[in-house]
């Protein structure tokens, strides 16, 4: 032993962080490395994305966002347990619940969150968004709807009319509530039922997404309007199930927003996942759905409505220039009153503007909320237009 | 810290010592014995344990809260079982890393100071297995300072509030059994987060013959570590952050449970323990020993 030279002792010392990095750096580029699937082309894939059948599958899911809004955790009220703290001390004013819900919803559009969902069938889903010391759940199981928070023990149910759901075919029947998070599959559809001729669709490089290798199917718009550069989605090579999405905008190297799957199974999950029962000292509200909205696509050209219903949206621009104009009268005076939304609003020429990395929102003076992926300048020419 | 115990025992402890060292886990166990013995280290346990005491004595005689305070404490009032998870949050950021920094910045550095480390080290094998067993002493502490606060946590919750099935963050309900089965795996996995400080005090330990330094240097790096997590600005090193999974035992209270978390934490561990064990190491055995 006294033998050894006093620097061999430090060997171990160098090289364990060496190793150590090593396995840490080596372990991301094993997850980059690229499959080696059959030739197909872009049409192809795109074929394949669209005959995707998986019904029952349970898995993780990761969702990052970066549109550049501030965090919201720092904001009173902004984060989850925030937000339970917002909710629970306010004595139930509109405000306080309109800013909570609000906030929730926000808060899922910062920063990053994961989710479990669980589906089997297009009637029986699970979405359990993780949170650090709680959990939001959604549960679909036949015509119950569950949503419950952890944070303040509170659980939300609804009956689902027997017609409806029976449309959402593609194993994306996950509850929809706000306040969950999508899955890749659900994200992408809506993408991929968009592809016109504004957009180029390529295949990138075959990627491996939660252990499966897929296809990179990359939508460019070929516009120079609108705030998306591109969108990239990684389809199942076994199955055509899109495994991921990332959304990046226009100029940017890295994803403003980005859903993947980091885990799937394609196992029937357990049934009693399905089964909940409102735990014991759970605050329970019964809650009617919107009639014809059980399904929540956010659809709702197609509805006759009543008076107080949502107004119809006005669709101008076409493709990825899209701006959708909604004349909300009163609400949008609640909504800029509320802390929370003017701490985000920029006050420009006729209205007030929430810029986010892909999206612009504009709040018009008279009423009016138009949204759409172009910069504000054309919301606001658009506003003027109308 | 070398109160009136070290000098005169110490010697008859080296005694004893030097004399299991041989068998290896003798030394381990004379370790431990030395440890457990000490009044500190009950002083420490028994702080630990008042934790959930004060948490359900309190709750119980302002009758609930008002929404506010860490997690779970608004579940205390209808499960008691809920006592032990409020106190782990509580704890887990200050009173447990404070703790386990005392054992671990004193295990070599109160050795020299207490002019015992040289004794320890006159047999031919040694400087390894002596920052080996120091390292596990250390480990057994932390599983035994996780379980006080779990342990104390379930009894002064049973006593005080009535008990019945958990339910858990998903808001399914598993009986009592299953709860206590899951407090169980908490204790461990909190155990196991706490091994990357124990080993980075054991390192500092081995820089100095000043125990109080190691051990402040210690707590204080458990404080840095998680005021850079906190920080927004940091995020890229959030995740190498040996406190990044401190609070996702709630991961353990998800149903069905996620193990992911638990994987993870252990190979963040493992890594720290590897590379401060081995500058450990490296420090310990080319250091001149003179006291």
């Amino acid at each position: 032993m006294a033998a050894t030279a006093k620097w061999q002792r430090w060997v171990p010392a160098v090289a364990v962080p060496a190793v150590v990095a090593v396995v840490v750096t080596g372990g991301a580029f094993a997850a980059g490395a690229s499959a080696d699937l059959p030739e197909k082309t872009a049409q192809q894939v795109l074929e394949l994305a669209a005959q995707a059948d998986v019904q029952t599958f349970s898995g993780t899911v990761e969702q990052t966002a970066d549109l550049g809004l501030p965090d919201l955790s720092s904001v009173p009220g902004g984060s989850s347990s925030g937000a339970s703290g917002g909710s629970s001390d306010g004595s139930g004013s509109g405000d306080a619940s309109t800013d909570s819900t609000v906030s929730a919803a926000l808060e899922l559009l910062t920063g990053s969150h994961s989710a479990r969902v669980y589906a089997d069938g297009p009637t029986k889903a699970r979405v359990q968004v993780l949170d650090q010391l709680a959990e939001r759940d959604a549960i679909r199981n036949g015509s119950e709807l569950w949503l419950y928070d952890s944070s303040d023990n509170t659980v939300v149910h609804s009956s689902i009319p027997a017609d409806a759901g029976s449309g959402d075919g593609d194993g994306a029947g996950a509850p929809e509530a706000s306040g969950t998070v999508q899955t890749p599959a659900e994200l992408a559809q809506g993408f991929l039922d968009a592809v016109d001729p504004s957009t180029d669709v390529s295949l990138g490089a075959d990627t491996e997404v939660a252990g499966r290798s897929a296809y990179d199917l990359v939508l460019t718009p070929r516009g120079s309007e609108t705030l998306v550069g591109s969108v990239s989605i990684a389809v199942d090579s076994e199955t055509g199930l899109p495994l991921s999405v990332e959304v990046l905008a226009r100029g940017a190297s890295t994803p403003a927003f980005s859903v993947a799957f980091s885990s799937l199974s394609l196992d029937t999950p357990s049934a009693d996942l399905f089964d909940f029962t409102p735990p014991e000292g759970a605050a329970v509200t019964e809650k009617a759905l919107p009639t014809d909205a059980g399904d929540g696509s956010g659809d709702h050209a197609a509805a006759p409505q009543g008076a107080d219903a949502h107004p119809e949206p006005v669709v101008t621009g076409e493709g990825w220039n899209t701006i959708v104009a909604l004349p909300v009268g009163a609400d949008s005076a609640d909504l800029t009153s509320s802390p929370l939304i003017a701490q985000l609003l920029t006050p420009v020429d006729g209205g007030q503007v929430l810029q986010t990395a892909l999206v612009s929102v504009l709040l018009t003076d008279d009423g009016r909320v138009l949204a759409g992926a172009v910069p504000a300048e054309a919301l606001q020419s658009a506003a003027a237009g109308q | 810290m070398s109160l009136s115990e070290t000098t005169p025992r110490a010697q008859g402890d080296l005694e004893q010592r030097r004399a299991r060292r041989s068998v290896g886990f003798g030394f381990f166990l004379s370790e431990l014995g030395l440890l457990f013995r000490r009044r500190r280290t009950w002083a420490m346990l028994g702080a630990l344990a008042a934790v959930p005491i004060l948490i359900a004595v309190a709750i119980r005689l302002t009758d609930g809260g008002d929404g506010r305070g860490p997690a779970f404490l608004d579940r205390i009032t209808q499960n008691g079982l809920f006592v032990a998870m409020t106190a782990l949050v509580v704890s887990i950021p200050l009173f447990l890393p404070l703790t386990v920094g005392v054992v671990a910045g004193d295990s070599i550095a109160g050795e020299a100071s207490a002019s015992t480390l040289r004794y320890l080290l006159v047999a031919p094998v040694g400087r390894i297995r002596l920052l080996l067993v120091k390292f596990a002493a250390a480990a057994v502490f932390c599983l035994a300072a996780t379980v006080t606060v779990s342990l104390a946590g379930i009894l002064i919750g049973v006593a005080l509030f009535p008990v019945g099935p958990v339910t858990l963050l998903s808001g399914d309900t598993v009986s009592v059994a299953e709860s206590l089965g899951r407090s169980l795996l908490i204790a461990v996995y909190v155990t196991v987060g706490l091994l990357g400080l124990s080993a980075i005090g054991l390192f500092i330990s081995t820089l100095t013959d000043a125990p109080v330094g190691a051990m402040a240097a210690t707590v204080v790096l458990s404080i840095v570590a998680q005021v850079l997590g906190q920080l927004s600005q940091t995020e890229w090193l959030h995740p190498w952050l040996f406190s990044y999974h401190w609070l996702d035992f709630a991961d353990l209270l998800r149903q069905p449970i996620e193990w992911s978390s638990f994987g993870e934490n252990a190979l963040l561990q493992l890594a720290y323990v590897a590379v401060f064990g081995a500058l450990a190491y490296a420090r310990f055995s080319t250091k001149d020993i003179l006291s």
